[in-house]
């Protein structure tokens, strides 16, 4: 290592960013932004500089009588802290140019502090630390906005905080039965923790029914809010749950195909921009979920795949909801069907969006298109519940995914920028939003047609590029495959526009039955437990009033019982006392 | 030349007390002076005492020099030193309370005197027979100090204390003749010795000797049964001397029980007859369960502290009585710790009483808007005397209860396992009336606004005679006055000091291991 690396080691980026944090609010506001892009730009360099040579387990120290590592550099915390630091500092340039309040980009950069420290976490212990106070920081940025993020907030912190709780209960038997906090080279979590830690972690990755809070949160908060929100907290949870389970398993693959199937309809219901979008956090996630998930049935090839995806999904996903952000930001509407026709008045925005789209549609040369042939490559090498075309139920539940992905996206771009006429006539993007879109956008053009660029920050490079793995994302049968999902996607969409119209109206996710029932047994258990403690409390008051009443008239209790005594001792009897005290002394000692 | 400051400490004190008497004839405000000169010498020899005995070890006094053990021998070593600078501060203390709200005359500053000086030797003496003459001059003065304020029911208390202490002292006496029959010497040190060479663990006047002396003692503690002179005289004393005698009095008999038990009789006695652990484990029980629960029945603040000190002696002589090197720790933390709270406790209630005519619980309500310092203060000190960390309160029961642990766990009794449970069970009670008192302080809830201020403006408007006087009478009447509705400051600094240093010394458990290790290394060697 040479100097400067070394030197770089013994810098915790999440201080940096927390620091940046706080001048945003004690600096002028365009000072402060400027310092927050630096500072995550800085964790961007640090993550690229640190690639050469710097791995290890940095800032090991003892905490609470515990080895913890504060700054684990490996593989896969550094492809996070690349993505992360080059996406916030987009988001923060966005943030500027959409007139987000300070406190807005002060928590929002808290988030990513926190963010980062899970990331760079070398231990359990450290990592719950800042898992929970990601938990915190995003549930902030939620609530400044005010208005109906308030409640949507509470319920988003709910979660989190069962989240958090069971994970810290899975650390915790982790800990019992390994022995230390400490990430090991090769297990994950201790199989005894494992459920636990999978709803834990599953609750931030949105598995399906634990996923209501996502569609509830993110439309809610400023749009800027929501691209920092959109990326970090699911996309950590799916970083996380490959460190707690590396070697995958098929449940947590299936897990992910569902996820991609769920997400992806309930995408095409919705007519809330941002909701449709968090829906496809969901989706997305299936991809990436199923990716780690075939480490085992398949190999590194997946779980590159499935990283490969993560850090794509990170570029497209804020770049879609920096797009539609704008559109809101400048019409103030959030229903699809109230827009229409602004790629007249909007084009820079549209064609931002067109990106983003054929990013997350994996249309061959954007990122998507390298990633997503990835994961679904290696599910078509799972031969487990043959369908047609010779491919496995995983295969075609991913693929089912896409083709709902292509329709919602369609469906979204549609509704948002052709039909009909324009009624709207907003400005485009301001220029710093332009910026940060153009940066997002920009990468996902450049790791779909440089996708080697994208394998090299991958962990894994050498073994994917060798010639012993077939990776060859431009070949025929990846073409047609493409083109096929963006023929039935169009088919789909236009066919079935009405009938999904009228199913948007009809059907419901888990949180219109989730919501009340946890509602009301929260209401029932508070009252069942005021009552019952009312009761007990009673019963002891009664018990202590009587104790206190005779503790307070001894005499007249024994009045009561026919006694007639003075109680307080007076000079004579205290003397009586004295000699008799005496007189047990002596007996006690000289007879005993 | 340290030696020569143990005599003095004992000698200028007393000697000073005939100053104001002498003096009185020309001038009726000398009394203060002369006590205040006196004490902060006190308090600056004590200093230097610590000082030496801290960093080069014990070391004695041989009073005109008669060598011991005919010649009387003065001792400062870890443990008395601790005691005498508890004396000399407290007395310090107490002296700027009873210049703000008295008692303030000339003879109140020469029985101050006698009593500081009496309490020096206590703590110094290393004699059985000079620690008896000490005992006196501290119990008669203490009778005279009660009676101060002249009203019938302290000169009740006052008698009964008179009577009853003049028996207990006896008790003291008559165990002191029989082990000077015994063993021919009175001299501490020579007395450990020649108990084995002459006599025995188990002879039979060894022990009627040690059973006069803790059952005298037992009443100058003021354990129960025996305690019954306590509450009275602490409740009807003036209230500065209830600060004084509730600080330092009892506490000096505790620690003259210490040191006669491990110095004179040594725990090789204790462990050659199990009947009296088992006894003084006995009646400190009692008393820690009897003093708490007497405690919270109370409803005059005073009694209630008093009671509470029957419980928080009790644990000082389980520690004795357990016979395990960290319960001792534990006794004399705790009786050093004691003395400062009881210390801080009725200073604040002297305060609160001088001020707001406060003197029961429910005189308390909401107190803590008008007097937010002196509250707080006597929060943290109750608070400390539960026993939560970090304080002085916490440390001492936290080292008696490991202790009687220990010891149970050495010996498999059930014993220690009972004291720890006791204590334990005392401190769920000190809780319950420091919460009490806490409860009244700050969340009664009652408005003290306007109603209260329109009569203290009335009470203002008849002529009664300034400030002063109207404290003077709050003190001397006992209650029902509402009080000039002030604070004296000074008091109230030394008060909050008080609550400063109970919680700072919360962290000087180590410390306090450290400085008492060489004693107690030596007792249980």
């Amino acid at each position: 290592m040479t100097g400067a690396t070394v030197a770089l080691t013994a810098i915790p980026p999440y201080l940096v960013v927390a620091v940046a944090s706080l001048l945003v609010l004690a600096l002028p506001r365009a000072v402060g932004h400027g310092l927050g892009a630096l500072a995550t730009a800085f964790v961007l360099a640090q993550a690229v500089l640190l690639g050469d040579g710097g791995t290890g387990a940095h800032l090991a120290t003892r905490f609470l009588g515990f080895d913890v590592v504060f700054f684990n550099v490996d593989p896969f915390s550094l492809l996070m802290g690349v993505v992360v630091g080059f996406l916030a500092t987009a988001a923060v340039l966005y943030a500027y140019g959409s007139d987000a309040p300070r406190w807005v980009t002060s928590f929002a950069l808290l988030y990513v502090a926190t963010t980062l420290g899970t990331i760079y976490a070398g231990d359990w212990l450290t990592l719950i630390f800042f898992w929970e106070l990601t938990a915190v920081t995003s549930t902030l940025l939620v609530w400044q906005h005010g208005g109906a993020a308030v409640r949507a907030g509470y319920r988003y912190a709910l979660f989190h905080g069962t989240g958090g709780t069971i994970l810290l209960a899975a650390v915790v038997v982790h800990f019992a039965n390994a022995g230390t906090f400490l990430f090991s080279e090769t297990a994950g979590i201790h199989p005894t923790a494992t459920v636990l830690a999978a709803i834990g972690i599953g609750i931030n990755c949105g598995f399906v029914f634990l996923h209501s809070w996502l569609p509830d949160t993110y439309p809610r908060p400023h749009v800027a809010a929501s691209v920092f929100l959109s990326v970090f907290t699911t996309k950590t949870a799916a970083y996380v749950m490959y460190r707690a389970f590396p070697e995958g398993g098929m449940w947590l693959a299936y897990l992910g195909g569902i996820m991609a199937v769920y997400g992806a309809f309930f995408a095409l219901l919705q007519y809330d921009p941002r909701r449709l979008l968090s829906y496809h956090i969901q989706a997305q996630l299936g991809y990436m979920l199923a990716g780690f998930g075939l480490a085992t049935a398949v190999g590194e090839f997946a779980v590159v795949g499935g990283f490969a995806h993560l850090f794509n999904n990170v570029l497209y996903k804020s770049l879609l909801f920096m797009a539609v952000g704008v559109v809101i930001y400048r019409t103030g509407v959030e229903d699809i069907r109230e827009m229409g026709g602004l790629w007249r008045v909007m084009p820079v925005t549209f064609l931002v969006y067109v990106v983003g789209a054929a990013s997350i549609t994996a249309v061959p040369g954007f990122n998507g298109f390298i990633s997503k042939g990835m994961v679904l490559d290696s599910a078509h090498e799972v031969h487990e519940y043959v369908l047609l075309l010779d491919s496995g139920l995983l295969w075609w539940l991913l693929v089912l995914g896409g083709v709902g992905t292509f329709m919602s996206f369609i469906k979204l771009g549609y509704y948002v920028f052709f039909h009909g006429s324009a009624t709207l006539s907003p400005d485009d993007a301001t220029p710093f939003q332009t910026a940060g879109m153009v940066l997002a956008a920009g990468a996902c053009v450049f790791f779909g047609v440089f996708y080697t660029q994208l394998i090299e920050l991958m962990p894994f490079t050498d073994l994917i590029l060798s010639d012993e793995v077939y990776f060859k994302p431009y070949s025929t049968s990846h073409l047609t495959e493409s083109a096929a999902l963006l023929v039935a996607g169009f088919v789909g969409f236009f066919a079935l526009k009405r009938p999904l119209g009228w199913l948007a109206h009809h059907v419901r996710d888990v949180d219109a039955v989730l919501f009340p029932a946890a509602f009301y047994a929260g209401r029932w258990s508070v009252w069942g437990v005021t009552e019952s403690w009312a009761a007990v409390d009673r019963a002891t008051m009664r018990v202590v009033g009587g104790a206190k009443w005779v503790a307070m008239n001894p005499r007249r209790l024994l009045a009561n019982a026919g006694v007639d005594a003075e109680i307080r001792a007076g000079i004579g009897r205290s003397v009586l006392l004295l000699t008799l005290t005496a007189a047990v002394a002596l007996f006690a000692l000289l007879l005993g | 030349m340290t030696d020569v400051l143990l005599p003095l400490s004992i000698a200028v004190p007393i000697v000073a007390a005939t100053l104001p008497v002498a003096l009185g004839r020309w001038d009726a405000d000398v009394g203060w002076p002369v006590a205040a000169v006196t004490t902060l010498g006190l308090v600056g020899s004590a200093a230097a005492v610590a000082l030496e005995v801290y960093t080069g070890g014990p070391f004695d006094h041989e009073l005109g020099g008669f060598a011991p053990p005919i010649g009387i021998e003065l001792v400062a070593d870890e443990l008395s030193a601790a005691v005498f600078l508890l004396v000399a501060l407290v007395s310090a203390a107490t002296l700027v309370l009873s210049r703000a709200i008295g008692p303030r005359g000339n003879a109140f500053h020469s029985a101050y005197l006698l009593l500081t000086g009496g309490l020096v030797g206590v703590s110094l003496t290393g004699d059985l027979f000079n620690l008896f003459v000490f005992l006196e001059i501290v119990g008669l003065t203490t009778y005279a100090l009660i009676a101060a304020d002249r009203s019938g029911a302290s000169a009740y208390a006052s008698l009964k204390y008179l009577v009853v202490g003049t028996v207990g002292a006896s008790l003291y006496l008559v165990g002191v003749g029989y082990v000077f029959l015994a063993t021919g010497t009175l001299n501490m040190a020579d007395v450990s010795v020649q108990i084995v060479e002459r006599a025995s663990y188990t002879d039979p006047l060894v022990q009627a000797g040690f059973a006069f002396i803790a059952a005298g003692f037992a009443l100058k503690i003021a354990l129960f049964p025996v305690h019954t002179w306590q509450p009275d005289a602490y409740q009807r004393a003036p209230d500065a001397v209830t600060t004084l005698v509730a600080a330092l009095v009892s506490t000096a008999s505790a620690y003259a029980l210490i040191r006669v038990t491990y110095s004179v009789f040594t725990v090789e006695f204790l462990a050659a007859n199990d009947a009296i652990t088992t006894g003084l484990l006995l009646v400190a029980g009692v008393s820690i369960l009897a003093g708490s629960g007497l405690a919270v029945i109370q409803s005059d603040l005073k009694r209630m502290f008093a009671y509470s000190s029957v419980a928080q002696f009790g644990m000082v002589v389980a520690a004795v009585g357990i016979a395990d090197e960290t319960a001792l720790l534990g006794g004399i933390v705790h009786l050093i710790g004691h003395g400062l709270l009881k210390f801080g406790l009725f200073c604040g209630l002297a305060l609160l009483a001088a001020g707001y005519g406060a003197r029961r619980v429910e005189d308390l309500a909401s107190l803590a808007r008008d007097a937010p310092f002196a509250s707080g203060a006597l929060a943290v000190l109750g608070l400390a005397l539960v026993g939560v960390p970090p304080s002085i309160g916490f440390l001492g029961k936290w080292y008696i209860a490991l202790g009687a642990v220990r010891s149970a766990g050495a010996t498999g009794g059930v014993v220690g396992v009972g004291i720890a449970a006791v204590i334990l069970a005392s401190t769920l009670f000190t809780l319950a009336y420091v919460a009490r008192v806490i409860e009244r302080l700050y969340f009664a809830g009652v408005d003290r606004g306007d109603a209260e201020r329109g009569s203290a403006a009335g009470h203002a408007g008849t002529p009664s005679g300034g400030p002063d006087g109207d404290a003077g009478t709050a003190v001397a009447d006992g209650g029902g006055d509402a009080g000039p509705e002030t604070i004296p400051t000074a008091p109230l600094a030394v008060l909050v000091a008080a609550a400063l240093v109970a919680v700072g010394l919360g962290f000087a458990g180590a410390g306090f291991e450290t400085l008492l290790d060489p004693y107690l290394t030596e007792v249980f060697a």
